[in-house]
């Protein structure tokens, strides 16, 4: 079995005890990468220097200096984290040739365990999609099937895992963007708590709901990299100052006594029945193994998109409103004045999702309209905050389907925007009420494409929905990421 | 032509004299070389955050206490949406619905009268960049450096009906600023600027005419010359069978007119709404309480003390309510009790002003203390030294920290006061000038202040003059 | 609903090809249908006083980025300025 088929946690392991050493694993990503990246395009920008970091952690391990367990995991990065001197383009024309002058937060423990950098990953533009198919560079393609989307906004970092171009990647989430990619191409994908990873140099699509979060093979991974990224920062307001445990040392997969609660405004007509039963399926498995299930009622759960599109498109009206072609990122060729530079600049700059989106943010938000429209959405985020609450009181853990189907094809829902927003039907609560969520595979569709089940759990309640999700995992035998044809090398191989 | 009132309405905004900027760590000077004060945050780069500075609250919370308002320990900050190559985020950080400081007032004194002015709010927001403009360029030139300095913005009431009234408000609100050690108020600098709402209407009337804003008023005399004549072109206007337009304008100090910017139809919609990369504001009760007893007697107080209590002019009163340092001398002068506030306010008026003008040192740098200039005053009073002598007292004791009372003795300046002494000395004057008393005695009454010169003379100066007068007055009366 | 599509873009900065427009107004006049679909709660909004904003001190760091650093993403830079099209005061 290659390194690359192995999970971040089994290659900490293999590292540590030195039964493969950094460059090794480094070299065989990006031997894959060379062999699959044109068909998947799971990368913006691909660091030149892993090898040499990869080098510089064998160094460290054979000099016997006391290595974090993550030093020598190769990591992918999505592109609208910011990493100084590394291009961060947010898969945005109007950011083609930006290059940070400083480091978002979170890079700097990555940086400091020694991971190894492969790159920036392909995303939806601005975060706004579903499908990474807005991409100003190029659409990422599913490795279980390179005609579908790997979902989005995440989706260079979902599919990199699955194609294994990286062990564990970076995303961010605002209304799914990590589990619905992570849910599409049968990765894990986790969306903490909002305040618990600094959201510093992350950039800003919609402040409130916008959360970096992380994608990996297995419920380990994730617990291993969020135990390193997770924590109080001073240079983000919004960072929620507590103690943070290690989840990974306290990772237990016992789900005797575990009470899940299952929603049934998550399994309406929207939802494909062949996710339903997959989830269900998944349920009653844990369900088996001593959990207890009650089914709960989150009645505002209608109104969840409706409420995520009009607050996330008010506060990326205004977020991305500094792209305007004066201190950086792109400036149109010609204009006859102020006005015309910024109207050209930015219509040029972004492209037709990003407009729709600060279109609505702005007309949300326009006098008159401001109290119908973002105010109301306000109230009923409040509700729907409120309604988790309630329901927590009786339940540990709150199973869903993440996504409402299996992979679509690229093409199919890019022009009708209200199909591709149902996309986030069972994501955008988690966002709106600002808690914790993590996707793992759940069996496979008829086309033999992956299928995802959510685990929401109450605010910073990440222990209990990791240990639900790997309860989960090792009742299934753990997870099997890598789709066979892409192991091989896809297409060409 | 009709009777009309003006009424006027103001905002200021100060810079805040913090170390740091409001939302970031970035120094808070003035002056340096051109964007070399910008961090990621003040440049509004992607992905950055705003924190706030907890001085920038205290500041605003002082400020909030002297203008008597409703301090709201729970409020938060809000975007202000609008383009402009001086903002970097496109957005100001800024306060809509919930400002730090609610509705209060500021008391000024106008023409010897107390003024209520009506403050409607203060709020915390970030200052913008400077665009710089150069007749041989084509583009203007972008200077982020004040991006991110810290203002208050003091909203007033439509309660001013002169711009007298708008100077001593304004005025008030720099001396405010000062003695809170909160801003700066460099005029030349920028420090403090404000826009002007202003509106006329009949004598009477109860409700206001339309209100035209004026903007780019940049030092307390634009703002009088602003309003005098915006005042005069709505009353033109309305004399003339028109109507005032809503509409904002722009003040060219150069030219003394206003020209319109923007017109009611072309009002920004700056889609204000609640800054999501921060969270709640909350000061504790104990800490507004705090921040309040923490605050000196302001300079309107003291204004008002000085021409109720002591009788100033309030040209003088104000002269030395406004300046801190003179202000708190006077004030320590005047407890020890030993003298007349008026001579205090004197002597701090001329030739304290007159030293410090030519030294360039405030009181608190020179020698004097309130001990000793009273001790000073005091002797000229009860008439023990002249006011020639004290003033070569004074001299010394500002450069050196001596007591006057030696200084005198010393010198030798003591007047005399014996009685016996000075009737001598005058029968004796009177007896050598016999001329000068039958003159005066025939009706020349200009007699007498020869004869008491040549008392003054020969005592060399140390007779109190107005006794001499009153003796030698008497003298030619009974001779 | 129909939206002003020319007044949102203008107030946006975003101009729209003429032969994009339709498209435009079709996809935003459906997406607002959508999310106007609201319940009316008859509540005000609060603030959160529970969870207070930690402030920072007042504490300047100077020279954290050099110049050259902090324009170096800049279309147009001049004498350590930003180039803009003139702007009128």
């Amino acid at each position: 079995m290659k390194l690359i088929n192995k999970n971040a946690a089994e290659l900490s392991e293999m590292l540590q005890a030195k039964q493969c050493s950094a460059v090794e694993l480094t070299q065989e990503v990006l031997t894959q990468m060379d062999a699959v990246e044109s068909q998947v395009g799971a990368y913006v920008t691909r660091c030149e220097d892993a090898l040499e970091q990869a080098k510089q952690v064998d160094n460290a391990r054979v000099a016997g200096e006391k290595l974090h367990p993550l030093a020598g995991i190769p990591i992918g990065i999505k592109d609208n984290i910011s990493t100084r001197g590394i291009r961060t383009s947010c898969s945005s024309r109007i950011l083609e040739n930006y290059v940070p002058p400083f480091d978002a937060t979170v890079m700097k423990p990555i940086r400091d365990a020694k991971m190894v950098i492969l790159g920036k990953m392909n995303m939806d533009e601005f975060a706004m999609g579903s499908s990474t198919e807005t991409s100003y560079f190029h659409p990422t393609h599913n490795p279980h099937n390179l005609d579908c989307v790997p979902g989005g906004s995440s989706g260079g970092s979902a599919a990199a895992i699955a194609a294994g171009e990286a062990i564990l990647t970076l995303g961010s989430d605002t209304g799914g963007s990590i589990r619905q990619p992570a849910s599409l191409c049968g990765v894990v994908g986790l969306k903490p708590t909002y305040g618990s990873v600094s959201r510093y140099g992350l950039v800003a699509f919609a402040s409130s709901l916008d959360q970096i979060g992380l994608l990996g093979k297995s419920v380990k991974d994730a617990a291993m990299l969020q135990s390193l990224i997770q924590g109080h920062d001073k240079m983000d307001a919004t960072s929620s100052y507590r103690t943070y445990t290690n989840l990974y040392e306290n990772l237990n997969g016992d789900v005797k006594g575990l009470r899940i609660g299952v929603p049934k405004e998550y399994f309406g007509a929207g939802v494909d029945a062949q996710v339903k039963d997959a989830v269900w399926k998944g349920i009653r498995l844990l369900e088996q193994n001593g959990a207890s299930v009650k089914e709960i009622s989150l009645p505002s759960t209608e109104y969840a998109i409706n409420t995520y599109y009009i607050i996330a498109s008010a506060e990326a009206s205004s977020n991305l409103a500094r792209f305007d072609g004066v201190r950086y990122g792109y400036r149109a060729q010609s204009y006859t004045d102020l006005t015309d530079m910024y109207e050209k600049t930015r219509s040029e700059g972004f492209g037709d999702e990003v407009k729709r989106r600060i279109m609505l943010g702005t007309f949300v938000l326009s006098s008159g309209f401001y109290d119908a429209y973002y105010k109301k959405a306000k109230l009923v985020q409040r509700r729907i905050g409120q309604e988790f609450t309630v329901a927590f009181q009786d339940c540990d853990v709150i199973v869903t389907p993440t996504a409402p189907s299996a992979a679509f094809r690229i093409g199919e829902n890019i022009g009708d925007p209200l199909k591709m927003y149902y996309s986030d039907v069972c994501t955008v609560t988690v966002n709106i009420a600002g808690l914790p969520a993590i996707s793992v595979p759940c069996g496979k569709s008829e086309m033999g494409l992956p299928l995802g089940m959510q685990f929401v759990g109450n605010a910073f309640a990440e222990q209990t929905i990791l240990n639900a999700a790997y309860g989960y995992e090792r009742l299934v035998g753990g997870f099997s990421v890598m789709p066979e044809s892409i192991c091989a090398g896809g297409k060409n191989a | 032509m009709k009777d009309y009132e003006t009424v006027i309405g103001l905002e200021v905004h100060a810079e805040l004299n913090t170390q740091s900027k409001i939302y970031c760590n970035c120094r808070n000077a003035f002056g340096l070389e051109v964007n070399s004060q910008v961090c990621p945050v003040c440049m509004g780069m992607p992905g950055t955050l705003p924190t706030l500075n907890e001085k920038v609250v205290e500041y605003a919370i002082r400020m909030g206490h002297a203008m008597h308002c409703k301090i709201n320990g729970v409020c938060k900050q809000d975007r202000k949406n609008y383009f402009y190559p001086d903002l970097p985020k496109a957005y100001q950080i800024s306060q809509a619905e919930v400002p730090l400081c609610g509705k209060g007032y500021l008391d000024v004194m106008v023409a010897g009268e107390m003024r209520r002015i009506g403050v409607t709010r203060i709020h915390i927001e970030e200052d913008a960049g400077k665009l710089l403009h150069d007749e041989s360029f084509a583009g203007s030139l972008l200077d982020l450096n004040r991006c991110g300095v810290p203002l208050i913005e003091i909203v007033s009431e439509p309660d001013m009906r002169s711009s007298a009234e708008a100077k001593a408000y304004l005025e008030t609100i720099k001396s405010i600023l000062q003695y809170l050690n909160i801003s700066d108020c460099k005029m030349q600098e920028g420090s403090i600027r404000c826009d002007v709402n202003v509106s006329v209407r009949e004598k009477g009337a109860t409700e206001f005419g339309t209100r035209c804003e004026m903007k780019n008023v940049n030092s307390f005399s634009a703002a009088v010359r602003g309003i005098e004549y915006e005042a005069k072109r709505q009353i033109e206007l309305l004399e003339a069978g028109g109507t005032v337009e809503q509409e904002t304008r722009r003040w060219d100090n150069s030219k003394g007119i206003s020209i319109v910017m923007r017109s009611k139809e072309d009002a920004q919609d700056y889609r204000y709404f609640p800054e999501p990369d921060l969270m709640t504001i909350v000061v504790s009760d104990e800490k507004i309480q705090a921040i309040k007893e923490s605050l000196p007697e302001l300079p309107n107080v003291k204004l008002q003390r000085y021409v109720f209590d002591f009788g100033l002019s309030q040209m003088d009163a104000t002269l030395i309510s406004e300046d801190i340092s003179r202000s708190s001398f006077f004030d320590a002068c005047v407890a020890i009790g030993t003298c007349k506030p008026k001579s205090i306010s004197n002597w701090i008026l001329s030739d304290i002003a007159k030293y410090s003008n030519e030294t360039g040192k405030s009181i608190p740098e020179t020698a004097l203390t309130p001990e000793h200039l009273t001790a000073l005053v005091e002797q000229v009073e009860k008439g023990v030294i002249s006011n020639a002598s004290a003033k070569k007292v004074f001299q010394i004791i500002i450069e050196k920290d001596q007591d006057p009372l030696v200084v005198i003795e010393e010198k030798g300046m003591k007047q005399n006061s014996d009685m016996e002494f000075l009737e001598q000395l005058a029968k004796d004057v009177l007896a050598q000038n016999e001329k000068s008393v039958s003159d005066y005695r025939g009706g020349k009454t200009n007699a007498l202040g020869y004869l008491v010169g040549q008392c003054m003379k020969a005592s060399k100066g140390k007779v109190n003059p107005g006794i001499v007068k009153e003796i030698v007055t008497r003298m030619l009366n009974e001779g | 609903m129909k939206i002003d599509i020319p007044h949102i873009a203008k107030l946006s900065r975003l101009w729209i090809e003429p032969e994009k427009m339709e498209k435009f107004e079709t996809d935003m006049a459906a997406i607002v249908d959508m999310v106007e679909h609201l319940p009316d709660v008859d509540e005000a909004l609060t603030l959160d006083a529970k969870h207070p904003m930690q402030l920072r001190e007042d504490v300047a760091v100077e020279h954290k980025f050099r110049r050259e650093e902090m324009l170096a993403n800049a279309p147009e830079v001049q004498s350590g300025c930003l180039v803009v099209p003139k702007t009128v005061e």
